[in-house]
């Protein structure tokens, strides 16, 4: 690994960072009335300390430039601010939900590409098969379907008809003083229904796109010549084209996982899911905006790693790229 | 050749063709039906069910079927559900349009721009597009609306200033492909202006994915326009199937049918939009069929 | 009496968007141990399909064997189990493709593209397959083979990666290799130095080669018997020396004469006019006929046989009715 490639991937993730921060304060200037008293939220009932303390804290009596100042070197210092509606600091809020909204949208990523991936390379085998035919409808339905309400079909399945699953919460009330196990069995049996309904529309993608991938991977040269050497058709299919073929899911992956966190928000509001999409749900409607600058901004931070760690791992799925700038 | 006749270069005739395609490819076809449909339903459906879908008609969940008046059952409060439906796709699918023609024409304007000039041009908008991506567009679109208060308008703006990154990307590659051309050569060789160039040859030529992207972008807008409503981020006067899902999202173990029908709409209509989108990239490149 | 690869009356169609056509018709090949056989005639003309019903990588469908027998040492590869054909494929017949810069694998490195090829035909550990394939890099001329190994395709030179494929190709000492365009997508200098390489190899390994080409150089360097094809026929089968000083089929004749500096009076380069047609639209009559200095009546509607009018066989009315 070329450290230099690293060191300006990592240059350039910082400088989106700043983006996001700037965009932040500016978002808040650009909401109507007194910062201040936007700031305090608009159900927090704001006394006056508590706007003088807020004029304070951002400096809001300074020229614009100088608030900007405060503002950032705040958030580097890992100051996003105080929410009063929740009486926390931000950062102690956004801590409590990071982890549960990464495993939410890790495991439907992981789901949906594994399934997908699974999917696009048996109906690749036969471009005219049913197999086939079958990928191109469910991509076409799954793109169509409304995640959150694909979520709540299956809670009226699952609660009514077959309940095999909890639909609701992340873990279950009487197991909270559980074994380490037992708990982590419990969260992924909770886990299922929420990261299956956010899975099903990537799944179709990358079902369709890994078809579209393997047909094309499949007329070239090598693959006639990892025949030729008398590979079984396995080999051929997951070992030499595959590798091949997963190059532009790759690619896909890494672009969608903005998309996934925009579909977990929803997710994690029909399942009750304790997640950063419940803390932002929860501070627009109180128009909490600390939180929710907080929230924009780490969710941006874990798309910009998501990106990081995509370009590493594109680099070292293609010998082609390694050490080229 | 007149200077005419180089700036209509290669726009003519594809078209023609493409439309020959498109008619006979019966999945598209089956998807302009089913969008006529419901935008009819959408548009003259209030002359058969007048009146107002938040009025409180009936006793709360109502069967499906059981009354003749409520064929579709009422909601929690008692709300007529064929009333919601028919008055509730109007704002989607008008906010999906416009949202979709914000995204295009903010996508297509910075696309081209960064595409045609390149260097600095391009680098600088490419970055700010790689700083739009980074946002996840759901939740920036929600800040945006709080922001400036829920109306259709804030929220087909907010839509498009999420979505129109992958557009930008589309236009760049497009005209970075076509720029080379020999009719762009030729234009510029006739002494047409970089503007004239930019839109009168370039662009025409670059249509093809661009109208199968707005078709998709039109799509992807009304589930957007839909999750924000289900989360109680639409305009609150304006019924939307999005609102009646989320309204009623509490009560779906009592009543499955406020919830289902809306969605149901909500689906074929994506459904609908993408199988045309679907049929007209095979319109416009053949080539791909034969796969 | 058989040889070792012998192809009778073969028969390949394919199914396109013109209805079935006949991509070989009736085609009969032979070659010995030892022996190298040029099979020559331009793109197009069937040579890179028979060498693929031989290792059985038609793609089907849209392609089918129609009809005729591959013996390869008395069995019938048209006939054998998939399974059969896998474990021949890379073991008894191994196959060089023209397009080294695209026939090795991206993702790995060539050293263990050779050894997969080792580990699929012989019981060997990963390491023992993998110091074979290192010495069989060295064995085919790479410089310092234990750290070319480890390389990827893409650092590699188009000779090299040629050189490569020839490895992973004979690495299981295959009975019959065949090389098809071997040397197209190369510089001369470089050509030069891959039919030295196969000239060493069959000389190491004894194998049968099956040199596919349009080169009538790499035919004169090469080959003992060629094969002429055309439109999906073999129109002039003799050994290379008599093919070269006295082709007989017009196409044959243009082919030759294409060759600069090799015993003609003449330096011009004769072109043969015209294309080889496109296999839907062949009919009755010789192949050759719209583009043939020679054509009479006859050839517009009878197909002319290989058989031998004296000389050696060609199937030509023309030299059958002494007209040439």
């Amino acid at each position: 690994m070329n450290a230099s490639f690293l060191i300006r991937r990592l240059g350039f993730g910082l400088l989106l960072m700043l983006g996001v921060v700037v965009l932040n304060f500016l978002l808040i200037r650009l909401a109507p009335g007194d910062p201040a008293v936007v700031i305090a939220g608009e159900m927090g009932g704001a006394t006056k300390e508590m706007l003088d303390s807020i004029r304070q804290e951002y400096g809001l009596d300074k020229p614009v430039l100088t608030q900007l100042w405060i503002y950032i070197s705040n958030v580097a210092q890992g100051d996003l601010g105080q929410s009063y509606f929740f009486n926390q600091s931000v950062a102690g809020l956004i801590a409590h939900r990071v982890g549960p909204t990464i495993l939410l949208v890790l495991s439907a990523q992981l789901l949906s590409i594994a399934l997908g991936v699974f999917l696009g390379v048996i109906a690749a085998r036969k471009p005219n098969g049913v197999m086939s035919g079958f990928v191109s409808i469910f991509a076409t339905i799954g793109y169509a379907v409304p995640v959150f309400w694909t979520g709540i079909m299956l809670i009226i399945l699952f609660a009514s008809v077959l309940p095999i699953f909890p639909v609701e919460g992340m873990q279950s009330v009487k197991l909270r003083d559980a074994g380490f196990l037992v708990q982590a069995l419990d969260v992924a049996h909770h886990l299922f229904l929420p990261a299956f309904t956010l899975a099903v529309i990537y799944l179709a993608q990358y079902a369709r796109l890994s078809r579209a991938s393997m047909l094309e991977v499949l007329g070239s040269d090598y693959i006639r010549t990892a025949r030729a050497k008398g590979a079984s058709e396995k080999s051929v299919l997951f070992k030499h084209a595959l590798r091949n073929a997963a190059l532009p899911i790759l690619t896909v992956a890494g672009l969608q996982f903005g998309n996934l966190i925009s579909g977990a928000l929803l997710v994690e509001s029909v399942f009750n899911w304790p997640g950063m999409g419940r803390l932002a749900f929860d501070s627009i409607l109180r128009r909490d905006y600390p939180t929710i600058m907080g929230v924009l901004f780490f969710a941006s931070a874990m798309v910009v790693i998501a990106n990081i760690l995509t370009d590493l791992s594109y680099r070292v799925a293609d010998p082609r790229l390694r050490g080229k700038g | 050749m007149s200077e005419q006749d180089i700036l209509n270069a290669g726009a003519e005739s594809p078209a023609l063709e493409a439309w020959r395609m498109f008619r006979r490819n019966i999945p598209a076809l089956f998807g302009v039906v089913m969008l006529t449909v419901i935008v009819a339903a959408t548009l003259y459906g209030t002359f058969f069910y007048s009146g107002d879908p938040f009025e409180i008609v009936w006793a709360p969940h109502e069967v499906p079927g059981a009354t003749p008046e409520f064929p579709l059952g009422t909601d929690y409060l008692g709300r007529n559900i064929v009333a919601g439906m028919l008055t509730g796709g109007g704002p989607t699918l008008a906010v999906g349009a416009a949202a979709a023609a914000i995204t295009m024409v903010i996508g297509i304007a910075l696309g081209a721009l960064a595409g045609y000039y390149g260097g600095w041009v391009d680098n600088l908008l490419m970055r700010i597009t790689e700083f739009f991506q980074v946002l996840p567009a759901l939740l920036f679109a929600m800040v945006l609306v709080t922001l400036l208060d829920p109306t259709l308008t804030t929220i087909a703006f907010a839509i498009g200033v999420v979505s129109w990154p992958q557009t930008a990307r589309l236009t760049r590659a497009e005209f970075l492909k076509i720029k080379e051309l020999e009719y762009v050569t030729a234009a510029r060789a006739i002494g047409a202006r970089n503007k004239r160039i930019i839109w009168r040859v370039i662009l025409p030529n670059a249509m093809p994915p661009l109208i199968v992207s707005a078709t998709l972008t039109i799509g992807v807008a009304i589930l957007f326009e839909a999750g924000l409503s289900f989360l109680g981020l639409g305009d609150p006067n304006t019924m939307s199937w999005g609102l009646m899902i989320g309204a009623n999202r509490d009560y779906i173990l009592d009543a499955w049918w406020p919830v289902t029908f809306p969605g149901v709409a909500i689906f074929c209509t994506v459904f609908a939009v993408s199988l045309i989108g679907d049929g007209l990239n095979d319109a416009f490149n053949p080539k791909l069929r034969e796969r | 009496m058989s040889a070792l690869l012998q192809i009778n009356d073969l028969r390949v169609t394919f199914r396109t968007r013109y209805g079935e056509v006949t991509a070989l018709d009736s085609v009969s090949l032979h070659v010995n141990a030892g022996e190298t056989l040029g099979v020559v005639g331009e793109s197009g003309c069937g040579k890179s399909i028979t060498a693929l019903s031989v290792m059985g990588l038609i793609p089907q469908p849209p392609g089918k064997i129609a009809g005729g027998e591959i013996l390869l040492n008395g069995e019938d590869l048209t006939k054998v189990s998939e399974a059969r054909m896998r474990g021949l494929r890379g073991s008894e017949v191994a196959m060089i493709f023209q397009e080294p810069m695209t026939s090795l694998n991206p993702v790995f490195t060539v050293g263990d593209q050779i050894a997969e090829a080792i580990m699929l035909h012989q019981k060997v550990s990963a390491d023992q397959a993998m110091k074979d394939a290192i010495a069989l890099l060295d064995r085919v001329g790479i410089p310092s083979p234990d750290r070319r190994a480890r390389d990827f395709p893409h650092q590699l030179s188009g000779g090299m990666r040629q050189r490569v494929m020839i490895a992973m190709a004979v690495s299981c000492r295959p009975k019959v290799l065949i090389a098809d365009e071997p040397t197209t997508a190369l510089d001369v200098t470089v050509q030069a130095q891959i039919f030295d390489l196969l000239n060493e190899i069959q000389r190491d390994f004894g194998a049968a080669i099956v040199l596919i080409t349009h080169d009538m150089g790499a035919i004169s360097e090469m080959a003992d018997r060629v094969a002429v094809m055309y439109a999906g026929r073999v129109i002039e089968d003799a050994s290379a020396d008599d093919v070269l000083d006295m082709p007989l089929h017009p196409y044959a004749r243009g082919l030759i004469n294409c060759i600069p500096n090799l015993g003609r009076d003449d330096d011009s380069l004769a072109e043969i006019p015209g294309v080889v047609p496109p296999l839907h639209l062949l009919g009755a009559g010789c192949a050759f006929a719209d583009r043939c200095a020679h054509k009479a009546p006859r050839c517009a509607v009878e197909k002319p046989l290989l058989i031998n009018h004296g000389h050696h066989p060609a199937a030509c009315h023309a030299v059958e009715e002494g007209r040439l």
